[in-house]
């Protein structure tokens, strides 16, 4: 696989320091950039995910949009979601049409919460890929992740999602999706470079009769390695449920840091409390005691 | 009296003059929960830290683990309820109990003369029990929306508060788990035998449940 | 494409209208997006429903389907009005300051129709339809046109003929014999046409009555704002809106910025659709957008090759290279050559190029290129091996033929035309009555298996014998592509074609060459035309695309000089361009247009340099594109009257006084030594080489300005005239078949409008056949306004039936907010609209019940049979159907 190439940042639920790939180069942050005010919702990004990831097309019932389907599927990682609304101030439609998929969180939640060894991995590039030889279908990842991305397939009882076709990535090529797109509303690039843009372009609508526009690139997980450029970046909600602040979960986090060590304390002290009773104390013999 | 220990029923005494503390049924059933909690603890405390994943061996790799670890938990689950259809009456508390729980500090410190007379439970064991009850059902509970979180999707705050609750009362089970262990293999000395073969003697038995001895001097 | 799709880059304010670009052309739609990433352009999108394209526009207008005149002409009286001209422009390259004769009247002093209508004959005649005899017009010490009168020099009387003399190497008339074939029996001398004068009339200052530029404004006067929301349901202040943004490129007398207008089969295919086209163009005429990077008017073809289709004859009245096709009335070469060759016709002092002068170069060319050595001066060049066209032959002609009984056999090459329509179930009828039908194509489609939606006893009674034939898909041929923007491509195979399939000229050639067979052993009334063909192919039962694109370049058959440049090419050699076409039998080429694609140098569209002099995405070595590899067509007016570029920074072609010549990034569409003095117009294709505001004679069918005339299935009557309606040149069919709904104020069951497109994720009525797009969109459906679902209980997902006079159609609902109803004549108005794709044979279709099924009508089944009377394109974007639920 080409991601061998990919320098290796964290492991989920892996013991000791972090083995890094092989690669002699130093990798930079990658990114992709929707432009959400030049999407067209052609659904060409849909089709080559499916094609460049070998996944069979399958059927689908009409359901009153033209979204695809009502969601993204262990097998369909990529899909546009369409949403039609009444303008805020009256002026009219908006017909928003969202790329959704895996955001790459600088911070991920999936691997936070995964507890299998080496099913998560995040590469130096920002990518968060899953490992499904190593993944035990437990979907803490799915509970971790505040963006309702990975999906189980029932059959193997592992999960997928989007991996920012590490594989091509890895091989100095762009994500199928971006290759596939005719308008040019998906660009990829260094993380630096796709803020750029993104920032350059939601000035232009911000110029433009889109006084809210802005770069959908989260704090609350530490950045994404997939932004959006939003005509109106204040309600991300609109744009079929993205959500506003999206962190990992708190219990995620309690669980993992301060539970887990107060849970670890308490066992190690058990432990080590009825052994030192033991040697302490001794058994309670039946027979000495009637002596005494 | 037949050397079959199937045959033995609770506080009869045997040829030997041991006195019964287990039935078979009993011990079948404290093993069935003995077992599977002990399955579960090991897959369990495998995903629960990776420091311990290597405890997935128990249920033959992380995969069959995870996949084995809500079944057996299940069975579990079951076992415990197979108990406490047996021991629910025998787990109420009883006015003694209060009186052995003031004297706490003097059974740990093995200072047993100190103790008043216990029943076929004390109440430490009641306690145990009832962790062990509860426990149970919270991870049933917690473990079977875990199981299928892709039925409840909508639902993410619950499962963000589910995991670590099972996490939690697992935590809580595996405390009681830990003095069930030590207590029952090398604190109280002569007590084993009565879970596995059934029988343990008459000091013993006047010794730790006076008040169970006593009833079944009377009954004799 | 006037200019190309990358040029959209350059625009500043784009005009979307009858288009669905993001929809139907998503490639081409990152310029768009690139002109509003780059350059802050404007996107105005009109359009009967909000689109994919309106999605990303800076402003959308819903207007009723059929009411793009309306629209459209109330932009030129907007622009009229405020002033938001380029008079530059206007002046010298239209035909604004043109006297028009006395006699000639407009639409709203005769009861809706202009001067000269046969109401019993439903045509026009057109004589009043001209220009004026004279000079100049323009009123002493009137203050003509300001930029104009100060730069306009008038070249000295001495060069009266500087017209002749400049255009490119005049024809000589060719030597002809008698011809050898007898003209058809009882054919009637070539009718007395009208001509255009050579000297015109004309008034600078734009003042007297009867120039174009008045009758224009009068014309258009009547399209006031209140107007067009009446007609077209758009909101008045949204229409003003929309007609401020676009004219705003001339706002106080700006001639810098550009715009463009971007249309598609959503203006052509209605009855008036030439006519929206010509509104258009009138539009971009008085803005001065035409010539122009990013602007021009633009038709997004709808298929990879439709273009080249077109270029290549794709229309029944046409020979390669737009040549007219013969009539019986051309009963010579000569006759036939000087009733398609037209004369000049200008102000005596201006000069015209006249490029159509050239016909007969680009004609006989033509025919030594079909007929080879059997193509001599002494047969007129075979000219009368070529079909006479005795009446129409188009599209909708063929199956009302077929329908009558007049057509017993029919071959269906890459179309469906069952599913095409217009009144599929007519198509399907038709097709019961022939003889024999063979159908070339990839799958087995809904024409070849017409016969499946007849009951079984039904079917018993179908006697067409049914030929289908395994052709090749656009992958596995070699071959050009030729694009909107008029590039020719090449492309290579991808594929090998699967199991028996063949590429689909060489089945073509095996069927000639067996044809040819019988002809040669058995005779026939005339098999000349077939015995004589030129077939010089190295296999010749498949031809290669080589040599094939070779012969359309065309060859020298002589030894040839330029008497200009001393430049020679030997027999043999392929032609560098049609200028050194022959009339004299001495070239050879199949199609003047695509001249210079295949050179001596090789292979033109084969080139894939990326060198951009002048950065306005002009790539003059990539592919290559007809004319002359010119990339934007009539760029002279890229240029004010002195030849220098109207924008600075967008510099396509300019006036050398260094060299005295034309020079640029682009080729220059100009005689390439014509002093800007000699004033030579830059429309080089017509013969007053000015752009037609006013198109006098014959070159339109329906009236030299455009009018709105309503669908011929509307709901309200026709606001201007009441008393016509419709097109009055268009006609009903009369077949049992042939039914239309009463329509108007007397309108009944059939109340709501329909429009009919395409969606991005399907392909025709192919891809039914295609997994991955059957999964994208599975299922026909509805689109109905939110106001309407609830006024008759519908709810999103409920089945419903659709129907017109003529059929029925059954479909899903798609209940949303994108459609909104329109008060059109103070009426509510319900609109709907209906993708086309589906029908009775694909992955989903063929699983089902064909006999019981309702799913699968043809959606063609509903629209009429009414066409364009200029272009024969069947009415499918508006007619009325009604709606339950099914």
């Amino acid at each position: 696989m080409a991601n061998d190439n990919l320098q290796i940042k964290a492991i989920s639920a892996h013991p000791g320091a972090v083995a890094s790939g092989a690669s002699p180069e130093s990798s930079y942050e990658v990114c992709k950039l929707i432009d959400t005010t030049t999407c067209i919702g052609c659904k060409a990004c849909e089709v080559a995910c499916l094609e460049w990831n070998g996944y069979e097309f399958r059927e689908t019932t009409f359901d009153n949009t033209y979204q695809t389907m009502p969601d993204t599927e262990w097998n369909y990682w990529n899909l546009i979601r369409f949403s039609e609304r009444e303008k805020d101030d009256g002026t009219g439609l908006e017909w928003l049409m969202r790329k959704d998929q895996c955001m790459h969180c600088a911070d991920p939640g999936c691997l936070a919460a995964c507890p299998a060894d080496g099913a998560i991995v995040q590469y130096e590039n920002g990518i968060v890929d899953f490992n499904q030889e190593h993944c035990i279908g437990c979907q803490y990842c799915v509970t971790g992740c505040p963006f309702n991305i990975p999906r189980l397939n029932p059959s193997t009882k592992t999960v997928f999602k989007c991996s920012l076709c590490s594989d091509r990535v890895g091989a100095g090529l762009e994500p199928a999706c971006v290759k596939s797109c005719p308008t040019g509303c998906l660009h990829f690039g260094s993380k630096e470079d796709m803020k750029f843009e993104a920032e350059k372009r939601s000035k232009q609508l911000q110029a433009n009769g889109f006084p809210d526009a802005g770069v959908y690139d989260p704090a609350g997980v530490g950045g994404t390695h997939v932004i959006y450029v939003l005509h109106d970046a204040k309600n991300p909600e609109k744009y079929s449920g993205l959500p506003k602040n999206p962190t990992i979960p708190i219990m995620v986090t309690l669980w993992k840091h301060p539970l887990k060590w107060l849970g670890n304390i308490g066992m190690i002290f058990g432990i080590a409390g009825v052994l030192t009773h033991y040697l302490r104390v001794g058994p309670k013999d039946v027979k000495q005691e009637a002596k005494r | 009296m037949s050397t079959n220990t199937t045959a033995l029923t609770e506080g009869s005494v045997t040829a030997s003059g041991e006195i019964v503390r287990y039935s078979y049924k009993e011990r079948l059933c404290h093993w069935t929960n003995g077992v599977t909690y002990f399955f579960c603890l090991c897959t369990g405390l495998a995903f629960y830290s990776p420091y311990l994943y290597w405890l997935s061996a128990v249920g033959g790799g992380p995969v069959s683990a995870r996949m084995l670890h809500p079944w057996i938990g299940v069975f579990f689950y079951l076992a415990v309820v197979w108990m406490h259809t047996m021991w629910k009456q025998q787990m109420t508390s009883i006015p003694e109990d209060q009186q052995w729980k003031d004297k706490i500090k003097d059974y740990v410190e093995n200072n047993d003369s100190a103790l008043p007379p216990q029943g076929r439970f004390n109440a430490g064991q009641k306690l145990f029990y009832w962790v062990m009850y509860y426990g149970a059902l919270s991870l049933l509970i917690t473990g079977i929306l875990m199981w299928f979180p892709e039925k409840w999707r909508s639902l993410h705050w619950l499962m963000t508060i589910v995991i670590p609750l099972h996490a939690v009362a697992a935590l809580f089970t595996i405390g009681a788990f830990i003095i069930h262990l030590y207590m029952g293999i090398l604190m109280v000395t002569g007590g084993l035998s009565g879970i596995t073969t059934g029988t343990v003697s008459k000091e013993w038995a006047q010794h730790h449940h006076r008040l169970w001895y006593d009833k079944i001097k009377q009954g004799k | 494409m006037t200019n190309g799709w990358i040029d959209i880059k350059n625009t500043d304010m784009m005009l979307i209208m009858g288009g669905n670009p993001a929809e139907n052309h998503p490639c081409g739609f990152k310029w768009p997006i690139e002109a509003k990433r780059v350059r802050n352009a404007k996107m105005i999108v009109v359009d009967p429903r909000f689109t994919r394209t309106a999605s990303v526009a800076d402003h959308f207008v819903q207007i009723r389907a059929g009411s793009d005149i309306a629209f459209l002409g109330g932009i030129v009286n907007y622009a009229l009005q405020n002033n938001r001209i380029n008079k530059e422009y206007v002046v010298n390259y239209t035909n604004a300051a043109l006297i028009v004769q006395e006699g000639f009247k407009l639409p709203d002093n005769i009861d809706g129709v202009f001067s000269g209508y046969d109401p019993v004959a439903m045509t026009y005649k057109n004589a009043s339809w001209n220009y004026e005899e004279g000079g100049d017009l323009t009123p002493k010490g009137a203050v003509p046109i300001a930029a104009v009168a100060s730069t306009l020099v008038k070249p000295p009387a001495a060069k009266p003929a500087a017209g002749a003399a400049h255009a490119a190497p005049a024809a000589k008339p060719a030597k002809m014999a008698k011809p050898v074939a007898k003209p058809a029996a009882g054919a009637t001398p070539p009718a007395i046409i009208a001509s255009l004068p050579a000297n015109t009339a004309y008034d600078l200052s734009l003042t007297h009555p009867r120039c174009v530029y008045q009758l224009l404004k009068q014309h258009f006067s009547r399209y006031t704002p209140e107007m067009v929301a009446s007609i077209t349901g758009a909101k008045a202040d949204a229409f003003t809106k929309a007609a401020d943004m676009y004219t705003s490129v001339r706002k106080d007398g700006d001639t810098k910025k550009v715009g463009t207008i971007i249309y598609s089969v959503g203006w052509t295919q209605h009855t008036v659709g030439a006519q929206i086209i010509r509104t258009a163009a009138i539009i971009q005429l008085l803005l001065g957008n035409v010539g122009r990077a990013g602007g021009g008017v633009n038709a997004l073809r709808g298929h990879s090759n439709i273009q080249g289709a077109t270029d290549m004859a794709g229309i029944w009245d046409n020979l390669p290279g737009y040549l007219k096709v013969p009539v019986p009335a051309d009963t010579t070469l000569d006759a036939y050559l000087a009733r398609i060759t037209l004369k000049s016709a200008k102000p005596k002092e201006w000069d015209s190029f006249n490029y159509w002068s050239n016909t007969p170069k680009f004609a006989v060319s033509l025919l030594k290129a079909l007929y080879g050595d059997k193509a001599t001066p002494e047969n007129e060049f075979a000219f009368h091996y070529l079909p006479k066209a005795d009446r129409k032959y188009s599209w909708v002609e063929i199956w009302d033929g077929m329908y009558n009984g007049k057509v017993k056999g029919l071959m269906a090459w890459g179309m469906n035309g069952v599913a095409i329509g217009p009144n599929s179930q007519k198509n399907i009828d038709a097709l019961k009555k022939a003889d024999w039908l063979v159908v070339c194509d990839i799958y087995p489609e809904e024409t070849s298996s017409f016969w499946e939606m007849s009951k079984e006893d039904e079917q018993k009674k179908i006697m067409t014998s049914v030929y289908r034939l395994p052709g090749a898909g656009f992958a596995e041929k070699d071959g050009t592509f030729v694009n909107s923007a008029r590039w020719l491509k090449w492309k290579y195979a991808a594929l090998p074609t699967p199991g028996d399939a063949k590429l689909d000229h060489e089945i073509l050639a095996r069927i000639f060459l067996k044809v040819q067979e019988l002809y040669k052993k058995e005779g026939g009334k005339f098999p000349d035309p077939i015995l004589n063909v030129s077939w010089a192919y190295n296999n010749r039962n498949v031809p290669s695309f080589t040599e094939m694109a070779k012969e359309i370049n065309g060859k020298a058959l002589a030894d040839l000089k330029d008497a200009n440049t001393g430049q020679e090419i030997k027999t043999g050699q392929q032609v560098p361009g049609f200028a050194w076409l022959k009339d004299d039998g001495s070239t050879s080429c199949a199609n003047w247009l695509y001249a210079g694609s295949w050179t001596e140098a090789g292979s033109q569209a084969q080139r894939r340099g990326l060198d951009d002099p002048g950065g306005l995405g002009t790539y003059p070595s990539y592919a290559w594109s007809w004319p002359a590899n010119r990339r934007v067509l009539y760029n002279r007016a890229s240029c004010n009257i002195d030849g220098k570029p109207w924008d600075p920074d967008r510099r396509q072609v300019w006036w050398n006084d260094g060299t005295q010549r034309w020079a640029g990034n682009d080729v220059p569409d100009i005689k390439v030594d014509a002093h800007p003095k000699d004033h030579m117009g830059p429309f080089i294709m017509t013969p007053e080489g000015m752009g037609r505001l006013f198109v006098p004679l014959g070159g339109m069918a329906d009236g030299p300005f455009p009018e709105h005339y309503e669908p011929m299935e509307s709901p309200t009557d026709n606001l201007f005239h009441p008393k016509q309606a419709n097109n009055p040149v268009v006609k009903k069919y009369k077949t049992d078949k042939d039914k239309y709904a009463v329509t108007g104020s007397k309108g009944g069951e059939f109340d709501v409008v329909c429009t009919t497109y395409r969606l991005t994720e399907h392909y025709h009525y192919w891809t039914k056949n295609n997994p991955a797009n059957v999964q994208l969109v599975p299922e026909p459906f509805i689109e109905i306004s939110e106001d309407m679902a609830n006024d008759r209980g519908i709810k999103g997902g409920d089945k419903l039936k659709v129907s017109s006079a003529r059929g029925e159609y059954y479909g899903k609902a798609m209940v949303t907010k994108r459609i909104k109803s329109l008060m059109i004549n103070n009426k509510k108005v319900y609109p709907i609209g209906i993708p086309i794709h589906w029908a009775y044979k694909g992955i989903r279709e063929d699983k089902e019940d064909k006999a019981t099924s309702l799913n699968l009508r043809p959606l063609n089944n509903l629209s009429p049979v009414a066409i364009d009377p200029n272009a024969y394109t069947p009415e499918f974007k508006g007619f009325l159907v009604k709606v339950e639920k099914a």
